[in-house]
């Protein structure tokens, strides 16, 4: 089953609230992950997203569409990556998700991809 | 490079006995396996050119054999020793027939403390051929990722030692019953996932289907293997009228009864009637004549559903599940009127295995517009779409509600 794994976050918290060493683990952390997910053979795509701050939302308002600065979600922290892992179950796909809140402490949204399941 | 049809029917239907011997003979899967893909390779490229050879099973082994032991040499001398060692141990003493190896290396790939998507894979790359790209892209996932998960699936077979044998009979149905479910699971990512490329996942129903048959010719006193080799032709057979030219679902009462596969009807339903009362009755053979009492009414309103309510009956008793009940529930609608199988889900309310099914409310609906009661059945038919995680469904539930409203 396929699950999209999102992270959510700010960019300039972080580099407000975290060491350089943090940020430097961090990074590692993230390269390990993908590189684990792919030899476990369960990794179909993974990105980083540019800062919410650099966001643009599309609308409709009155009658047309209405482009206007800033992520969707009023909160202050949107998705910052995600990733797309090919799994047994939800089970290993909320144990991928706690693996990295436990490293940023920052929430994880786990929703299942759009598939069809068995019939009978 | 081409190979031409025949030669590839060829090669896929002899490339499991070759490397189920020659792991028979020598152990070690994943060298055999690299060791088999290259004779396979020699054989696309040599018998397309010049046909193949009188006795094309010897020659793939051979040349296998031959490949396999250039890998070996190439290694380091202490490596080779024990190898070797490794090899003479694995090595049974009688020679077994090819139905023998093709069914032990079934059996190795659909070994239970394998992970599902593991027995899936390895099921479709050694007993049935496919290259991997080919399987990623049946899965939709990248080459790199399927190319992981088969090495993984590899070693996880060395680490636990998998031995490559037909299981002896005390596990033999215990067993027999994971091959099952993989082969089941095969068809039925194929045959109701409707995302990605169409024909990608009809490669799959059809590969399915051929191990089916396969497993089949090779157990024909198996009834379970009868059984689900029949309602795989039974459920396949409808498969071209079961969507529209966009994608979207057409439910069973509903489809153009013409579209289907009269053929596979024919053979499906010749197979399960011989079939049962050949052995004690289980789940397959079950849900096949279902299946055949479907495909065989001239139209929806002509189904048997007295039969059906009595199959669904037997199999509830040997099989007990909420699914079951579910689908018994529909039967009951259809032989006793709405508010009796409206009754019968109402039974499945508090039943947690239910909780995020889709289903209930899906079939919930359908009763609820049966019985007139529109806005009950609009709201839970909105309810389903919102729970199912497949799109087409999704579709179907969102319009069907919206329809009422």
């Amino acid at each position: 089953m396929k699950y999209m794994v999102m992270m959510f976050g700010e960019a300039a918290t972080m580099l407000e609230t975290q060491s350089k060493e943090w940020i430097v683990e961090m990074i590692d952390f993230m390269h390990q992950l993908d590189q684990d997910l792919r030899n476990a053979g369960e990794l179909v795509a993974s990105e980083g997203l540019a800062d919410g701050s650099h966001a643009k939302t599309v609308t409709f308002q009155d009658g047309s569409t209405l482009v206007t600065d800033g992520p969707f979600a009023e909160s202050k922290e949107s998705v910052i990556g995600f990733w797309i892992v090919d799994v047994e179950g939800q089970e290993r796909a909320l144990e991928i998700a706690e693996h990295v809140v436990a490293f940023t402490h920052g929430p994880i949204e786990v929703r299942q991809i759009m598939d069809a399941p068995p019939e009978v | 490079m081409r190979t031409d049809a025949r030669t590839e029917d060829l090669l896929r239907q002899l490339a499991p006995q070759v490397l189920g011997t020659l792991v028979r003979r020598h152990g070690q899967f994943d060298a055999c396996e690299d060791a088999v893909q290259e004779a396979l390779l020699a054989a696309a490229v040599q018998w397309s050119e010049q046909g193949a050879p009188d006795e094309p099973r010897s020659w793939l082994l051979t040349v296998a054999s031959r490949r396999l032991i250039d890998a070996w040499r190439s290694e380091s001398a202490r490596q080779r020793r024990e190898e070797t060692a490794a090899a003479l141990e694995l090595t049974s003493p009688a020679e077994s027939s090819d139905r023998d190896d093709t069914l032990a290396l079934l059996f190795m790939c659909c070994h239970p403390s394998l992970s599902v998507p593991s027995q899936l894979a390895l099921t479709l790359r050694a007993v049935g051929g496919l290259t991997t790209a080919e399987i990623a892209h049946a899965f939709l996932v990248p080459e790199t990722t399927m190319a992981q998960r088969i090495s993984r699936a590899k070693q996880s077979m060395k680490a636990t030692g998998l031995p490559i044998e037909v299981p002896p009979p005390t596990e033999r149905a215990d067993r027999l019953g994971v091959v099952l479910h993989v082969l089941y699971l095969v068809f039925n990512e194929g045959y109701a996932t409707s995302s990605g490329p169409a024909l990608q996942r009809a490669g799959l129903t059809t590969e399915a289907l051929r191990l089916a048959r396969l497993l089949h010719q090779l157990m024909p006193g198996e009834a379970e293997v009868a059984g689900l080799l029949a309602l795989l032709l039974l459920t396949d057979a409808r498969r071209r009228a079961r969507t529209e030219a966009d994608g979207s679902l057409v439910p069973l009462a509903e489809q153009r009864r013409d579209l289907w596969d009269a053929a596979q009807i024919e053979e499906g339903v010749a197979l399960i009637s011989r079939t049962l009362g050949t052995a004690p009755v289980g789940p397959y053979q079950l849900q096949a004549a279902i299946a055949a009492v479907h495909d065989e009414a001239p139209s929806a309103a002509e189904t048997d559903w007295q039969q059906i309510l009595a199959l669904y009956g037997v199999l509830e008793r040997i099989e007990p599940g909420p699914v079951v009940t579910l689908n018994r529930a529909v039967a009951v609608a259809m032989v006793d009127g709405p508010r009796a199988g409206l009754a019968l889900l109402g039974t499945l309310d508090t039943d947690d295995r239910m909780t995020h099914n889709h289903r209930l409310d899906a079939v919930r609906a359908h009763l609820l517009e049966l019985a007139g009661d529109l806005p009950a059945a609009r709201e839970a038919y909105l309810r389903a779409a919102r729970m199912t995680a497949s799109l087409p469904e999704q579709r179907y539930l969102a319009l069907r509600g919206a329809q009422l409203g």
